[in-house]
């Protein structure tokens, strides 16, 4: 073993320009593995920090009604199911031990009126806004105006949106009672700055391709940013939740209650599938002079909401603490995602509730994937890195073998076993990727520290999502030096293969031909 | 001679009986047997030091063969001081090759010390030639990363059954046998054609081995040097008996040689 440390180690000082082609390719591959190991669990990371913790949870609980996973970005028209039966929701989710808190919320797209001009859509999510505080945190934060209040009504328009109304409608949102502030407005914004149309209140209406209900006005309490991910999450509007449930006609419970009168019975009654019995001749006129008189004059009062089917709710009977389509959950413990899901399904199917249970990433649906590709894409470069750096060791060692046919089979000649020769190619490879690689490592680290003390920012929507926030901040765990350190091993292992197996097939006839 | 007709017997019945699944690789299996019984067959029995039978070795050049031993039927014993001899290409260099286990005949039988080669595989013939044979090489000859004395001690580390102390001893024994002590520390580099060859003779001798295998020792040195180095390998022959197998053109080599057999067109001609 001395005598292969010592042989190896001379061969390397004598051939000192292969030893340093080959040492700097260790040096470089493992240094940008170590950076790309980084990158990539800072992005992991700063993912779970952005969205898990400011956005969705861990786990997104879902109508069972639901076909597509992708809840939070889902299709421009299609509705995300109602969640039926909340209550019984809600006591299995108090319940859970695993789960640290929850925060039920409505999400859809909602038809924008214009009254200078074309209807636009947009997202916006109903919540107890104080509720989704306790949440998510400070998130979201007022660059104008002000956040809601407990039982506050009113809507919070994010700034991207702001822009693309301006844009795509040509007018300018402001928070009630306040001016435009010229510094936030967008670039085409300030060319027209004495003309803007501004806006204090917004009309929308529930829109999808089930329902349009009604349309309501409500007031801009404030222009918001999110805190990261502003580019992504800053398609969806706030606005509380009865508001919300108003506009989609997700009515309370006292609506379920009202005493209907015999028309509005008949038209309750009639067959979904014979809708023009409504237009025919026999149809008796309804007069319903009392549209929202149940409707609790403190709407955050309510704590009985249901979907917009009176006739099934007539049928049924059932009572519901409140209607929404999306439940974010948040675990104690983020590790135990698969273990909370497999809990809850099991509760669910015993229950018989109409819901399930996904993870964020399913519920994020694309934006998941697209990091999980810039992720791929990033594993990609450091596995080409990886190849790379294997081919030209490989090739070096290759031409180092060669060059030492002599050498080899004298050593074969005198008694030398091809394990020896074996065991020498080992050890040189091993003593190179020691040295340059686990310095290649170092200097990874030290990269990556400083590249994260950096505290390097961007508003570009990829590099956010390459970032997995709007800082990038990569950052190395002992798990990640320890994959940089298995990496560097297959490298060197991997790199010498095909070297050993050449010095090993050299017989002291070849070093006699050669001669 | 009971026991190796007995031998031969059981490996024709084994063979032929038909209890060996056809499938099986009859010769390998067979020369496991005959490799089984080699040790109990030899053993005390007097015999040759080399012996080599009808052997023939073809090269294929090209499309091509060329036949460099043609049938060699010779013998040598322990302690002989043997000379090869030839012209270019008339096979010394492969007869010498075969005779040190680092090339193997196309057909024949090789015995050193009774071990037929062409039976024995890759491990034992690297074992073969770490304990029983030496070699002294025309050029290629020394590891250029080790000093002298850890080139003499390569070989001995290979053993792995000496201790450090016993390596370090045979090798300074040797290294001060071929009078380049002084040159103790010097890489080959550092040295000249003689200075190696010497530190080679010494290598090739610190083992104890059986046969000293030299090509063309001389043909790289003076006149002077190369004198030395053939009285130095004399002085060896004569005290510790070691067997010296020579090819060589120089007729100053013959003067040394107690037998010399000559080559021609792959045959002992003489």
């Amino acid at each position: 073993m001395k005598q292969l440390i010592k042989i190896a180690w001379r061969n390397i000082l004598k051939h000192k320009g292969k030893s340093i082609v080959i040492g700097t390719i260790l040096f470089l591959g493992s240094f940008l593995m170590t950076v790309g190991n980084g990158v990539i669990s800072g992005m992991d990371k700063g993912l779970q920090k952005n969205i898990v913790d400011k956005y969705t949870g861990h786990i997104v609980l879902i109508s069972s009604e639901q076909q597509e996973d992708n809840v939070i970005f889902s299709q421009m028209g299609k509705p995300v199911e109602i969640i039926e039966g909340f209550d019984g929701i809600k006591k299995i989710l108090d319940a859970n031990n695993l789960i640290d808190k929850y925060l039920p919320v409505g999400k859809e797209f909602v038809m924008l009126f214009n009254e200078d001009g074309e209807p636009g859509y947009t997202l916006i999510m109903g919540v107890d806004f104080v509720e989704y505080q306790k949440m998510f945190g400070d998130n979201i934060v007022a660059e104008e105006g002000n956040l809601l209040k407990k039982n506050e009504r009113g809507v919070l328009i994010t700034t991207k949106q702001r822009e693309e109304f301006y844009d795509y409608y040509n007018y300018w949102c402001v928070p009630e009672n306040s001016q435009a502030v010229e510094k936030n407005l967008s670039e085409d914004a300030k060319l027209n700055v004495k003309n803007l149309n501004i806006k204090r209140d917004i009309v929308f209406m529930g829109f999808s391709e089930k329902n349009s209900a009604l349309d309501i006005r409500t007031k801009i309490k404030g222009i918001v940013k999110f805190s990261s991910l502003n580019s992504i999450w800053g398609h969806i509007n706030f606005c509380d939740i009865e508001s919300f449930r108003e506009c989609f006609g997700w009515v309370t419970s006292n609506d379920i209650n009202a005493e209907l009168s015999k028309g509005q019975q008949t038209l309750l009654n009639i067959d979904e599938s014979n809708l023009e019995a409504l237009f025919g001749g026999n149809m008796e006129t309804i007069e319903d002079n009392t549209p929202h008189k149940n409707l609790p004059e403190d709407p955050s009062k309510t704590d009985s909401v249901k979907p917009n089917s009176f006739k099934n709710q007539a049928d049924t009977g059932v009572r519901d603490s409140g209607a929404y389509n999306i439940v974010f959950i948040k675990l104690k413990k983020p590790e135990d995602i698969d273990k909370t899901i497999k809990e809850l399904s099991v509760k669910i199917n015993e229950l018989k509730l109409k819901c399930r249970v996904i993870s964020w990433k399913k519920a994020v649906g694309q934006i998941a994937d697209i990091a999980a590709i810039i992720r791929a894409a990033l594993f990609g470069f450091v596995m080409l890195l990886f190849f790379v750096a294997i081919i030209i060791i490989m090739n070096t060692l290759s031409m180092t073998a060669l060059e030492r046919v002599s050498e080899i089979g004298m050593m074969r000649a005198v008694g030398a076993s091809k394990g020896f020769i074996s065991g020498m190619f080992v050890f040189e490879t091993a003593i190179l990727s020691f040295i340059f690689g686990g310095s290649g490592i170092i200097a990874g680290i030290i990269t990556t520290e400083i590249i994260a003390f950096q505290n390097i920012t961007t508003s570009n929507d990829f590099l956010q999502l390459l970032y997995g926030g709007d800082s990038f901040m990569p950052l190395l765990g002992a798990g990640d030096v320890a994959a940089g350190i298995i990496q560097l091993v297959i490298v060197t292992i991997l790199s010498m293969i095909y070297p050993v197996l050449i010095a090993r097939k050299i017989t002291p006839l070849d070093a006699i031909s050669r001669e | 001679m009971i026991l190796r007709a007995f031998s031969k017997a059981l490996i024709f019945t084994w063979q032929f009986s038909g209890l060996m699944h056809p499938d099986l690789n009859i010769t390998l299996f067979s020369n496991y047997v005959r490799r089984l019984f080699n040790d109990v067959i030899y053993e005390g029995e007097t015999m040759s030091l080399i012996e080599m039978k009808e052997v023939l070795k073809d090269y294929p050049l090209g499309k091509t063969i060329v036949k460099a031993l043609r049938g060699i039927n010779f013998t040598v014993e322990r302690g002989d001081f043997l000379s090869v001899v030839g012209a270019s290409g008339s096979g010394k260099t492969t007869m010498l090759n075969i005779i040190g286990c680092i090339d193997a005949p196309t057909s024949g039988t090789v015995k050193i010390d009774g071990n037929d080669i062409t039976m024995l595989n890759d491990k034992e013939l690297t074992k073969l030639r770490l304990y029983k044979i030496g070699f002294i090489f025309q050029t290629f000859n020394l590891i250029p990363v080790l000093n002298v004395r850890e080139n003499v001690e390569f070989p001995l580390l290979l053993m792995k059954d000496l201790s450090k102390s016993e390596i370090r001893a045979r090798a300074e024994k040797f290294i001060e046998a071929v009078g380049i002590k002084e040159f103790i520390k010097h890489r080959p580099a550092e040295l000249s054609g003689g200075q190696r060859q010497r530190v080679a003779i010494a290598r090739s001798l610190a083992t104890n081995p059986d046969i000293v295998l030299a090509d063309e020792p001389t043909a790289n040195l003076d006149s002077e040097t190369g004198e030395s180095i053939l009285e130095l390998m004399k002085n060896l022959n004569e005290k510790e008996k070691t067997t010296f197998i020579f090819s060589t053109h120089d007729q100053r080599v013959l003067k040394y040689a107690k037998h010399i057999v000559r080559l021609t067109d792959g045959k002992i001609s003489d």
